[in-house]
């Protein structure tokens, strides 16, 4: 057995990354330890998004410099679904919808990919079904294609639904909370926090990324960080997140040139 | 020694052998030289499409009344359920009432199915039967052998049931055949047909469907064996209130070229009909699809929708998608949408991304590209064999 300490936690260092060239991330630091809360706000633009789609390996994103590990292992080598299988998770703002692929069929593969063999169909199901209700989820949304006309809603809940069944060592939560009305933004709180509770999940750090501190209220971060054009500006406490809701982005730019 | 002897005169010297109760000589006659007068409708080469359909003539030699077979199972009670020849001796008086009915004979390969009519069965439904089990009619055609499938099918008023059609054919075959549907007033009838012939077999097919007032009538056509599948799929609606469903899937792989046609005719207004068509190609695969919405000027109030979707797996897969659209009504509803592409890269993501690997994620997309199609066969079994049938051709 190795007697080296592995570097737990979701270490991001020096990040840079392109789309079509264009360079969108400037070096970005920022290391969400295990069972942690990080909030990531910022403007519009910013590059919040960009920063998911990097970790995460879309094939649009190209990660120019820096590195990122995964409890010590280098995530940016792997491909996407060996970044998942690796226990990295992306609630996407935009879902794709996939026509002809069953929401049951899809979650099934996901979690053997993920977990393989950990479950049989029977208590797979039952555990569904206790994560559907849990999030306000009709059961018959099982039988639907993946997307496919769903509502803004309909596709978050299904995110996290994703989220509370395959357990990811870290999660991304890409505006999660836009877009959604104050019933659905309690059910993503609620879930979020049954997952933190469990046994899975007590160890899931988030990096919960948003532009309103709204969702803040149903799970309280451990630190918020401030993005504005690919840099991280200003890291703080809980605190940081009221201020951006009093202030606005504008007072934190100033705020982060003065220093600069 | 080399005898020359035009295709015409060795198929017509083939005539005599078929059975002259099903059709007499003078009119089987008439149908060859149909065959060979008439034009395909398809000798546009299209973007991608070179088969010559109009060159497409089975051997002479390999034409043989007794080579091919049909076996019938399902429906009891009062329906009638035959082969051709029986209904032929039996059911004349039924039989004429679909035998030649929709415009099917007329065009170039259902008239030589018609020529060469013997090999075929026969399916009556009398008024308000409703038969809850399909009605499995499956051809078995030898290789090497030319063999002209012909079913037929009469519903009477309120009459229901569903006919799954198979075709099978070994290696370097020939079928050509037609399938004709008649219904009275309030009919339903449900035509699946699966073709799965040898990978060199040549597959022609006519399919037309008349519907009485108020009834519905379904098509459901998977082409998925032969070298060369040519499928015409059409409904002739002539009565008010009568609605048609037309569902059709294909995925040449390999070298497979497949060509379907597909027509909703609405010659009377207050009519429905729903087109949807998924098509697949991969390796060298080619396809090419005609997908026909025809409203006459007084079919006021006719409601017409076609979707045609098409996924192309490899840079040398072809699909050709050709739409036409004949609206002569002001008081319609025409709905037509198409797409023609590869897999979409953010729904791979969206799958990698949850720690499913690209092939798998590109298998599941492909196969839900089909599903809206397959989920419109009749019986979970026959959906499931699709579903295996269209995975065994996926990288």
């Amino acid at each position: 057995m190795s007697t080296q300490p592995t570097a737990k936690g979701l270490r991001i260092a020096g990040l840079e990354s392109s789309v079509a060239d264009k360079p969108i991330l400037r070096g970005i630091d920022l290391t969400v330890e295990p069972g942690k809360v990080h909030a990531l706000m910022g403007p519009n633009g910013s590059g919040k998004s960009t920063l998911a789609f990097s970790l995460t390996g879309h094939p649009q994103y190209a990660v120019t410099a820096g590195s990122a590990t995964l409890d010590g292992e280098d995530v940016l080598a792997l491909s996407a679904d060996k970044r998942a299988k690796a226990g990295l998770f992306l609630s996407f703002q935009y879902p794709a919808a996939i026509p002809g692929v069953k929401v049951a069929n899809f979650l099934h593969a996901a979690r053997q990919a993920v977990r393989p063999g950990s479950l049989p169909p029977a208590k797979f199901r039952a555990l569904l079904l206790e994560k559907m209700e849990l999030l306000g989820m009709d059961p018959a949304m099982m039988g639907r294609y993946l997307n496919d006309g769903f509502s803004g809603g309909e596709k978050k809940r299904l995110e996290m639904l994703q989220l509370a069944v395959l357990a990811p060592k870290y999660a991304i939560l890409d505006e999660t909370d836009s877009g959604l009305d104050v019933d659905a933004l309690k059910a993503v709180g609620e879930s979020i926090a049954a997952l933190r509770a469990s046994e899975e999940g007590r160890d899931t750090g988030f990096l919960i990324i948003t532009h309103y501190p709204r969702i803040l209220e149903y799970v309280t971060p451990d630190v918020v960080h401030v993005m504005i054009d690919g840099r991280i500006v200003m890291t703080g406490a809980a605190e940081l997140a009221h201020r951006i809701e009093r202030e606005g982005y504008d007072r934190i730019r100033e705020a982060a040139g003065a220093i600069a | 020694m080399l005898s020359v002897v035009a295709p015409s005169a060795g198929l017509a010297a083939r005539l005599a052998g078929f059975d002259p109760n099903v059709l007499d000589a003078g009119r089987r006659l008439a149908a060859l030289d149909r065959f060979f007068s008439a034009r395909s409708g398809r000798e546009k080469p299209g973007r991608f499409w070179r088969v010559d359909l109009e060159a497409q003539v089975p051997a002479a030699a390999s034409v043989d009344p007794s080579a091919g077979s049909v076996s019938i199972e399902g429906a009891a009670g009062r329906a009638v359920v035959c082969d051709l020849a029986s209904a032929a001796r039996e059911h004349a008086g039924l039989l004429s009432r679909v035998f030649g009915a929709t415009a099917a004979g007329t065009t170039k390969f259902g008239a030589l199915a018609t020529a060469f009519a013997g090999t075929g069965a026969f399916v009556y439904l009398p008024p308000d039967c409703a038969c809850d089990d399909p009605i499995v009619v499956r051809y078995a055609i030898p290789g090497g052998a030319s063999v002209f499938p012909y079913t037929l099918v009469l519903a009477e008023r309120g009459a229901r049931a569903t006919i799954v059609e198979r075709l099978e054919a070994g290696a370097e075959s020939f079928a050509c055949g037609v399938t004709e549907i008649v219904t009275e007033e309030s009919a339903g009838v449900t035509c699946a047909s699966l073709q799965t012939a040898a990978p060199d077999a040549t597959v022609l097919q006519t399919r037309a469907a008349r519907p009485g007032r108020d009834a519905r009538v379904s098509w459901a056509v998977a082409e998925l064996g032969a070298g060369l599948a040519v499928t015409d799929v059409s409904v002739e609606i002539e009565r008010p209130g009568a609605q048609a469903a037309l569902t059709a899937l294909f995925f040449p792989n390999g070298t497979q070229h497949v060509d379907v046609a597909s027509t909703m005719r609405h010659d009377v207004g207050e009519s429905a009909s729903e087109t949807i068509v998924k098509s697949a190609a991969v390796d060298r695969g080619q396809a090419r699809y005609l997908g026909n919405i025809r409203i006459a000027h007084h079919a006021q109030g006719s409601d017409a929708s076609l979707r045609d979707d098409a996924l192309l797996l490899s840079s040398r897969a072809h699909i050709d998608s050709v739409p036409a659209l004949e609206i002569a009504a002001n008081d319609v509803k025409a709905y037509h949408g198409a797409t023609v592409g590869a897999l979409d890269a953010d729904q791979i993501f969206y799958m990698e991304s949850r720690g499913i690997g690209r092939t798998q994620a590109e298998r599941m997309i492909a196969l839900g590209f089909f599903e809206p199609a397959v989920e419109r066969f009749p019986t979970e079994a026959l959906r499931e064999e699709l579903r295996r049938a269209l995975q065994s051709k996926l990288p």
